[in-house]
């Protein structure tokens, strides 16, 4: 008796470790949440203030840089040994970004941190957020020309993806983003959700 | 046992598979070309090559490793006649000579990549290789010579 | 040709003729099928070497090996002093290999890389050692064939008799000539009719540096190796109260957990015995990795150290110094320096009357540099390893100065001198950094301790954060000006942390009527050491870029302002103790502002800044092309005029000038070390920033006087003066002067164009 019980708590862990990796690591085909889509400018701007404190911290930020070279550090500073984005945002030559970001993160203080698809925005969409304003970004996030042609529902599933995700895991030493990824997931479906307004432009 | 293929050789290995390729190449192996310089994969001098890549293999765990080619600097060429063997060894390139393993395998990739590269294409591919006596000139220099010896070898 | 009494005694001469056994000798057939040029071989040892003496060994079969006596760290020693050599041994270079010799002082001379100072200490003991091994064959060859020995001739590896038409190797002879008294007083070769020095021959060990061949301290092995690391504590000026090392000691792979003390209480430190934590705790174990990782698991209590007690020895004889044990920061080391800057000083040099001067002047110029410490960031970290037992040593590594660190084995090992045997391997890098010879000590304590042979390896921010740096050092320096704006006295006041930089003698000494130098210094537990020209690394930052904005202030020329100032030191010179040649200095100034083309027009679209230095016996001269590349200033060609007499191997000296101009713009546009608490806060490359390919010049078109002068020192002299052509150059591109290095923030956030 004993041991079938054991068998059967085991089987259902693994089952479940399963799940939570094919979540994290392939979002394509995991399912966006259910969304009522409505209305409310107020509610989405102030949505989107939350989402843009996520999104201009260096967990974020450094990866979507104004130019051709990633970010580091908590002071967003130019990476050193200059990487470049390369057409598919992998890098180039010898200085491809897996050939130090490896799968998963490693012990130890000032080691790159892991994702096994750990890019920049390609060279076709750049995704820049360095130096955009709420409302630049509020608009690039929404132009299927500058998101990589993502519809709401891609983009509410995007809040998912596992490189954004990778933000809240970043390694030894670095910052978190300001909200937790629930509390930003919950940000950046009420701004789509509530109409997707981009905040006001400051003259 | 961990069966990793080095240098077209295959090795069965009784290590922690945690461990980095670095101190399997330089302690379990006994491979000492690959160099340790940082840690931290700053400064170049572990790079080796997996499966045509150049990993800095003091951040590689020797599991990401099983299963594909990992070539050291020992591996390159037989004789050191690889191109930018020859171009370093005519440019006289070395000073104290222990970043110049990490530097040619960064180069080696470039070459593989790029048969004429640019002194912009060599900015971005070797910026992460870091040599404290200062030989970039050489370095720069012997990679366009290894570029006309490879395009005449292949010719 | 030139007339020489021998300086090598008659114990350096040892004799050695190996009986040929049938299993050598096929070995040897074997390898003799070798072409030999690729110079460094190994694995011929179980050769019959006769040695002709300390420096010389040829076989019967005509292999000639050449000993190397300095360590190699990067300056090419390995193959431009054995080079020197064979010149006057008169061999075809091609066939000579070369070994590193071990530490032997008596055979071997001071073995002492740094200074600049291989081919200055070598220069004359290697020529001879040649000559008189080439007499001593051509002796061999007269005996042989009933000849005088007038009438032998040996030239390119041949001994030959012009009447008798008899002719030999030196390899035929070699056994005979090292049987045979030393002559003394032997002619050496005119430096004009040299073949091989003056030439350029390639590294010698070029081949294996490629190809990955073991080399370097971490590349050594030994049956039974240990592998040791330790933990020092965090912060300078802290040191550990108690530890438990427990956890680490079930770690996979670990032998020994344990503290060490370097130095016993009231030990006599040499200038070199400089160590920074003297209580550290060791993990030993199997492989690197698992003992990097054992160590994590130590729990540790550190404590503030408070003052501590050296006792110091050598130069200035016994004395205790305290170390002050405060937990030191950035922000106040330079206030610290701001309020001493204040205070009266040491003053090193006074001629005429500064004082009256700078009273009467019409306009005072008065400028301040600081500069901040450096580590060293030898590629290779620091690393050794030791085998000690009850009888004997062995030490193997990466070493500058095997003859100071073996007096301070001798006493904590108790052990004589000739039961250590110190092996110096390739370096992989040098800078200074291991003329300090304490981790050589901790190796050797930790194989007594765990009775095995173990290699000692420094975790890069182990290195990094251990201390001995490039001291802390500002300067002040004033210039009076009398209403025609002539120069009519100047003043230096420098400090530093623990030392200042202030070479008193030093031009522009000697070329200013009224002049005064003074230093100060501020005591710290942060030790120092020396790195790439002492002082002169930053002297000549600060009083090059402060000449450079007196000239502008006098309505001068920067290298003609010079150049008067040297023809005054030259024609009447002013005190007595000036350190430079005049005309040296000027000639270096004169063949750069040639060479670069200075105030062409053609070279409007750089920014240009010069420097020039002497250090180490030699001179020096650069001017500085700028430009801006992503944004950021960029040296994108320099020039730089060189004199150090005879230059031995051309290219290779070529490629130092050009390392060290690389050197010299990296470390003074990103080098710097903080602190904060004590702790460093660049522990690794992510902060400490090295200066790389992209931002290294296009261009450093390297030109030597070419004059006869004994060889002088090579690998610091271009060091220094790139720092003052840099910032001459920074001030003509941004228009404002910079006072405070590194000129560039340490990582700049300027993003550069797509």
């Amino acid at each position: 008796m004993k041991i079938r019980i054991r068998t059967f708590v085991v089987t259902s862990t693994l089952i479940l470790m399963v799940a939570v990796m094919a979540f994290s690591l392939d979002t394509s085909k995991s399912k966006a949440p259910f969304v009522v889509m409505k209305r409310d400018s107020i509610a989405s701007v102030a949505a989107f203030k939350k989402v843009y404190s996520v999104l201009m911290s260096p967990r974020c930020m450094n990866c979507h840089p104004a130019g051709d070279v990633p970010l580091q550090g908590d002071d967003s500073h130019l990476h050193a040994m200059l990487p470049k984005r390369g057409l598919e945002g992998k890098g180039k030559y010898a200085m491809k970004c897996a050939n130090c970001h490896q799968p998963t993160n490693i012990a130890g203080l000032n080691k790159p941190p892991g994702h096994p698809n750990w890019h920049l925005p390609p060279a076709d969409m750049k995704m820049v957020f360095q130096g955009k304003t709420a409302n630049e970004l509020a608009k690039q996030l929404l132009d299927p020309r500058t998101n990589g042609n993502k519809n709401m529902k891609q983009l509410i599933a995007h809040a998912d993806d596992g490189l954004v995700k990778a933000g809240w895991n970043p390694g030894e030493g670095r910052t978190l983003p300001p909200l937790s990824h629930a509390a930003f997931k919950k940000a950046w479906i009420a701004w789509l959700s509530n109409g997707a307004y981009a905040p006001e432009a400051k003259k | 046992m961990i069966k990793l293929n080095i240098n077209k050789k295959i090795y069965n290995l009784d290590a922690d598979p945690e461990m980095p390729l670095l101190w399997v190449l330089r302690d379990v192996v006994g491979l000492i070309g690959t160099k340790y310089g940082c840690g931290v994969a700053q400064c170049g001098a572990c790079v080796v090559h997996l499966d045509g890549e150049a990993v800095r293999s003091c951040v590689t765990k020797l599991s990401r490793a099983e299963g594909k080619k990992v070539i050291t600097i020992e591996g390159l060429s037989e004789n050191h006649t690889h191109p930018l063997q020859q171009a370093w060894l005519e440019l006289d390139v070395s000073q104290c000579g222990y970043c110049q393993a990490g530097q040619i395998m960064s180069a080696a990739v470039l070459l593989n990549e790029n048969k004429k590269p640019s002194d912009q294409d060599i900015d971005d591919a070797m910026a992460g290789n870091i040599c404290r006596c200062g030989t970039y000139l050489r370095i720069r220099e012997a990679i366009h010579l290894a570029s006309e010896i490879q395009g005449k070898e292949r010719s | 040709m030139e007339k020489t009494k021998s300086n090598i005694n008659r114990r350096s001469f040892l004799k050695a003729s190996a009986l040929l056994g049938g299993g050598l000798m096929i070995q040897f057939s074997a390898l003799a099928k070798f072409d030999l040029p690729a110079k460094s071989v190994d694995g011929i040892n179980a050769f019959p070497w006769n040695e002709i003496n300390g420096y010389i060994k040829i076989t019967s079969d005509n292999v000639i090996k050449i000993i190397n006596p300095n360590p190699e760290f990067g300056q090419n020693v390995m193959t431009s002093l054995p080079m020197i050599v064979a010149e006057e041994l008169d061999v075809d270079w091609k066939k000579v290999i070369v070994e590193m010799g071990p530490h032997d002082s008596v055979k071997l001379g001071a073995q002492f890389t740094g200074g600049s100072n291989s081919m200055r200490m070598y220069w004359r003991p290697l020529r001879e050692a040649g000559a008189t091994a080439r007499q001593m064959l051509m002796e061999a060859a007269a005996q042989t064939w009933a000849v005088p020995v007038e009438e032998v001739t040996a030239k390119a590896g041949v001994l030959g008799h012009e009447k008798s038409g008899k002719t030999a190797s030196y390899g035929d002879l070699a056994a005979k000539a090292s049987s045979l008294p030393v002559p003394k007083g032997v002619k050496l070769k005119d430096v004009k009719s040299f073949n091989v020095v003056r030439n350029s021959q390639k590294n010698v060990e070029g081949a294996k540096i490629v190809s990955g061949k073991p080399l370097f301290g971490l590349d050594y092995k030994h049956e039974g190796m240990l592998i040791a690391m330790i933990q020092h504590p965090p912060a300078f000026g802290m040191t550990f109260k108690s530890f438990d090392g427990s956890q680490a000691l079930k770690m996979p792979g670990i032998k020994s957990v344990f503290s060490l003390k370097l130095y016993e209480d009231g030990f006599e430190q040499g200038g070199f015995d400089t160590r920074t934590f003297n209580d550290v705790l060791v993990v030993v174990g199997k492989t690197t990795w698992e003992v990097m990782n054992a160590r994590k698991k130590l729990i540790v209590e550190w404590v503030p150290a408070g003052d501590v007690k050296d006792t110091m020895a050598g130069r200035g004889g016994k004395r205790e110094v305290v170390v002050p044990g405060e937990l030191e920061n950035t922000a106040d080391q330079h206030a610290k320096m701001v309020e001493y800057a204040n205070k009266p000083a040491q003053v090193l040099r006074k001629d005429g009357d500064p004082e009256t001067a700078f009273k009467n002047a019409a306009q005072i110029i008065e400028r301040t540099f600081n500069a901040p410490f450096l580590a060293h960031n030898c590629m290779e970290p620091m690393n050794f390893f030791a085998h000690v037992t009850d009888e004997k040593a062995l030490l193997v590594g990466p070493l500058q100065a095997p003859g100071w660190t073996e007096p301070t084995l001798v006493k904590v090992l108790k052990l004589p001198a000739d039961k250590i045997e110190i092996q110096m391997t390739r370096m992989g890098g040098g800078f200074g950094r291991r003329a300090y010879g304490h981790y050589l000590v901790e190796a050797a304590l930790i194989s007594k301790k765990v009775n095995a042979p173990v290699k000692l390896i420094y975790s890069r921010e182990d290195d990094t954060t251990y201390g001995i740096y490039r001291p802390m050092y500002t300067a002040t320096y004033r210039a009076a000006l009398d209403a025609n704006k002539n120069l009519i006295a100047f003043h230096v006041k420098g400090g530093g942390i623990p030392e200042h930089a202030i070479h008193p003698n030093r031009f522009p000494a000697g070329a200013v009527d009224n002049y005064l130098a003074e230093g100060w210094q501020i005591p710290s537990n942060i030790t120092i050491g020396a790195f790439r020209a002492p002082r002169s690394n930053f002297n000549a930052a600060a009083e090059q870029s402060f000449l450079d904005e007196l000239a502008e202030a006098m309505g001068k020329d920067p290298i003609d302002f010079r150049l008067e100032l040297l023809k005054r030191a030259k024609d009447t010179p002013v005190g007595k103790n000036n350190e430079y040649d005049a005309d040296r200095y000027a000639g270096v100034l004169k063949l750069v502002k040639e060479k670069s083309g200075w105030n062409g027009p053609e070279h409007k679209k750089f920014s240009r800044g010069v420097a020039a230095y002497f250090c180490h016996s030699s001179y020096a001269a650069h001017v500085v092309d700028m430009t801006t590349k992503d944004g950021q200033p960029y040296v994108e060609r320099v020039f730089s005029a060189i004199d150090c007499g005879i230059v031995i191997n051309p290219d290779a000296a070529t490629n130092m000038v050009q390392g060290a101009v690389v050197d010299g713009i990296g470390n003074a546009m990103y080098g710097g070390l903080t602190h904060k608490n004590g702790v460093v806060e660049e522990s690794n490359f992510h902060k400490y920033r090295l200066i790389r390919m992209h931002e290294a010049p296009k261009k450093v078109e390297v030109h030597f006087i070419k004059n006869d002068i004994d060889p002088t020192g090579l690998g610091e002299p271009p060091f220094p003066p790139v720092f003052g052509a840099v910032a001459n150059a920074l001030y003509k591109a941004s228009g404002r002067r910079f006072y405070q290095q590194p000129f560039s923030s340490p990582q700049p956030s300027a993003i550069p164009a797509v």
